[in-house]
């Protein structure tokens, strides 16, 4: 009897600790911005890796699925034929991926050459394992001269910003995530608004008051104002417009400019002068300042 | 049934070993094959069945190590799923009584609850925290559909971790003592 008090004793001392410093650890969380511990920074470098191999692997893993499974009931000669064409065709896939990958890569470079920035090029590697984040994992960090808070776009448009990074890795809070605003100017009407992050791969535009003549089709672009982000990137498009029986603004859906889906390589922008980037990048920006979390 | 310490060291570093392998598959694998939308969060899984199958004053701390483990391939911490753990851990604890997980169904229901109280938890935390409760049902329903495949797969997961553990299929909810 006595045993099962102290037991029962140990539990609540225990639940009660790990349920103090999991308080404590809640408090201090930032959802927009992180310092990696070195636990965290020793770790990430040796998990990432792999995810860089498999993220890697990707066209192996289709063709393996596509021309190996698919053949394993037919008859022995078929079996070997078909492994002929699977294997051109997949060289043919290969070649047909790499034809696209430069397409990509020039389409980048030329983007590239508009923004003022030094642009370091990144492979996306991992998305976050949780479904309320909405954030990618790029295999360069810093010692590629990757810095936090640094804007990451593709030729089609804004991708969001750099939250941590460690040595090898970035992490990117995108702007599906809802803890990523940004200042935006609708490109027609110069209507200023904030983006942020919903559900199903899809944006908000928010405090756009109801006599704004903004229409479904607009273009959004960035304000250049909040510090992280450089004016005129790419940033969505309105694709639907509510108009409620209450409340001073509108409601409004954005489909973001980058097909997330299908986003392979990324670049991220540093300032020119690599000696005044720490200076140019403010460790927070106006907006996050807005809604400190 | 008593566990001895260096079995319960084993069992648990085959867990965190599986942990990682399952978010690599979440993190890299799925979204390499297409699967955006939706994270199957084994790490939930995992403390469910911590939290209803083992009875021991250590598995609060167990709870915090795998969501240590979660936390490098997630932004969102280790902070806020051991305070869900710990939510579910006193639920289980609750209802301990009731909890027979004899069969696959039963084993998805009772993981379908036990989610749904780890969502409630985590959500109302993320609403506190940016202080704004409108999102509450748009982060809510981001879990659901995520949340009912991890249920559907539950039973396998279940069976795998009973393995590790060797917990006794038929030996009631609170299979081992440690």
């Amino acid at each position: 009897m006595k045993l099962i008090q102290e037991s029962s004793k140990t539990k609540i001392v225990n639940n009660l600790i790990v349920g103090m410093l999991a308080v404590y650890g809640i408090s201090q969380k930032q959802f927009n911005l992180s310092e990696p511990s070195l636990f965290h920074q020793v770790v990430t470098e040796v998990i990432s890796p792999v995810q860089e191999g498999l993220a890697n692997s990707k066209k192996s893993l289709s063709s393996l699925w596509d021309n190996y499974l698919s053949i394993v009931n037919t008859s022995k000669e078929n079996n070997v034929l078909k492994k002929q064409i699977s294997r051109l065709e997949s060289d043919l896939t290969s070649m047909e991926e790499m034809r696209k990958e430069n397409l990509r890569l020039k389409r980048l470079l030329t983007f590239t050459d508009e923004q003022p920035y030094n642009k370091i090029m990144a492979q996306v590697v991992g998305w976050d394992s949780s479904n309320e984040f909405k954030v990618i994992r790029l295999n360069k960090g810093t010692k590629h001269g990757i810095r936090t808070m640094a804007p990451v776009v593709t030729d089609h448009g804004l991708v969001g910003y750099v939250y941590r990074t460690t040595e090898n890795y970035s992490d990117v809070l995108t702007i599906l995530d809802q803890n990523n605003r940004v200042d935006i100017v609708v490109e027609r009407t110069r209507t200023h608004g904030i983006v942020e992050g919903v559900f199903n791969f899809k944006c908000a535009l928010k405090y756009i008051t109801r006599n704004e003549p903004v229409e479904v089709g607009d273009k959004l672009i960035t304000a250049g104002v909040g510090g992280i982000y450089p004016k005129g990137l790419k940033v969505g498009m309105i694709t639907d417009i509510t108009k409620e029986n209450f409340g001073m603004t509108l409601s409004i859906e954005v489909v973001p400019s980058v097909d997330f889906d299908k986003l392979e390589e990324v670049l991220v922008l540093t300032p020119l002068d690599s000696g005044k980037s720490a200076s140019l990048l403010p460790t927070q920006s106006p907006v996050i300042e807005e809604k400190k979390i | 049934m008593k566990m001895r310490l260096s079995q319960l060291l084993a069992s648990f570093a085959i867990t965190l070993a599986l942990l990682t392998i399952l978010e690599v598959v979440t993190a890299t694998v799925l979204p390499a094959l297409g699967w955006y939308e939706y994270r199957l969060t084994f790490n939930v899984l995992i403390i469910i069945f911590l939290a209803i199958r083992l009875d021991s004053p250590i598995v609060p701390w167990m709870v915090m190590s795998l969501q240590v483990v979660h936390s490098l391939f997630s932004v969102e911490g280790w902070a806020l799923g051991t305070f869900a753990g710990l939510i579910v851990m006193t639920s289980a604890n609750y209802l301990k009584e009731v909890l027979h997980l004899t069969s696959a169904l039963i084993t998805m229901l009772t993981v379908q609850l036990f989610q749904l109280i780890w969502y409630v938890t985590v959500t109302m935390i993320i609403c506190l925290k940016i202080s704004n409760f409108d999102k509450f049902g748009m982060i809510m329903w981001s879990f659901i559909p995520g949340s009912i495949l991890l249920s559907m797969i539950s039973p396998l997961l279940f069976w795998t971790m009973e393995k590790i553990w060797r917990v006794p299929s038929e030996g009631g909810p609170r299979g081992v003592e440690i």
